[in-house]
């Protein structure tokens, strides 16, 4: 029998949490776009939907509609909204939901 | 106090699985990447064993399938064998873009997205997902954490303005 199992019973603990600290190299993975609402313009948000490879960007109106689970990480909106659009950082992305993950943001800023 | 609904009765169900799932992997037609990220779960920085989670090669001995690809039609005749070999109560992952409709089309040879097909549990986007965004997707199937993006807005100044 596996020794971790037989430790575990030991302490009363055979499984362990998930862990609480991320590590640092988790940093470094691809993840999708968060954009500075403020910064797009109605232009730039179309070259945005232009440039996404995924159908993960789209316009309705002044709303940019970014749908997380189309997202392939690749960057290419990033290089081509410098200073408006940066990588949100969030890998940790499961939802039960596939509505939860389409995220629209207000061109321009302002509530949305 | 009101009847539970059935999606409240599935989830504590899913809940009993919370130290102990069996995982069926099953690709309808992924290019393996998110296979390869898969495989990596067993690896020491990710071990899912530790949290009580095991691959097993038989549906009819899984708890959960872990399903990648676009759902090509060519597929669909061995992916709903093995849904219907999967004992009850039991779970479907979405894993990576292809499975979640970001990639392809529905056309003649696929279907573009997972959920036309099976009932989903959970969506795991990513292309591959992080074998850490993996785990994190298992451990939000079973309930044994909440899900992260729902509160997310991807808005800068929304974020900064909470």
């Amino acid at each position: 029998m596996a020794y971790w199992f037989l430790r575990g019973l030991g302490h009363g603990i055979v499984t362990t949490r998930y862990p609480k600290a991320i590590d640092v190299w988790t940093q470094t993975l691809p993840t999708p776009p968060a954009f500075h609402s403020d910064r797009l313009t109605l232009a730039l948000a179309d070259r945005l939907v232009a440039v996404c490879p995924s159908r993960a960007l789209a316009r309705e109106a002044d709303e940019l509609v970014v749908d997380l689970g189309a997202c392939t990480a690749c960057g290419r909106c990033i290089d081509e909204g410098r200073g408006a659009v940066e990588a949100s950082g969030v890998f940790e992305l499961a939802s039960t939901s596939r509505e939860r993950l389409v995220k629209r943001v207000r061109i321009g800023g302002g509530a949305g | 106090m009101s009847e539970p609904t059935a999606d409240q009765l599935r989830r504590r169900a899913l809940a009993l699985f919370g130290r102990s799932l069996h995982i069926r992997t099953v690709d309808t037609g992924s290019c393996a990447v998110c296979e390869s990220e898969i495989r990596l779960l067993s690896a020491p920085p990710y071990d899912l064993h530790r949290l009580g989670f095991f691959l097993t090669p038989a549906p009819r001995h899984a708890d959960l399938l872990l399903v990648t690809g676009p759902a090509v039609r060519a597929m669909d005749n061995a992916l709903l064998k093995a849904y219907e070999a999967t004992p009850d109560p039991k779970a479907v992952v979405a894993v990576g873009a292809c499975a979640l409709g970001g990639i392809y089309e529905e056309d003649g040879l696929v279907h573009g997205a997972l959920d036309r097909v099976l009932p989903i549990d959970v969506y795991i986007p990513g292309c591959p997902p992080s074998p850490l965004a993996l785990l994190q997707g298992l451990l939000v199937a079973v309930g044994r954490l909440e899900e992260r993006v729902a509160a997310l807005s991807f808005d800068l100044v929304a974020e900064a303005e909470r």
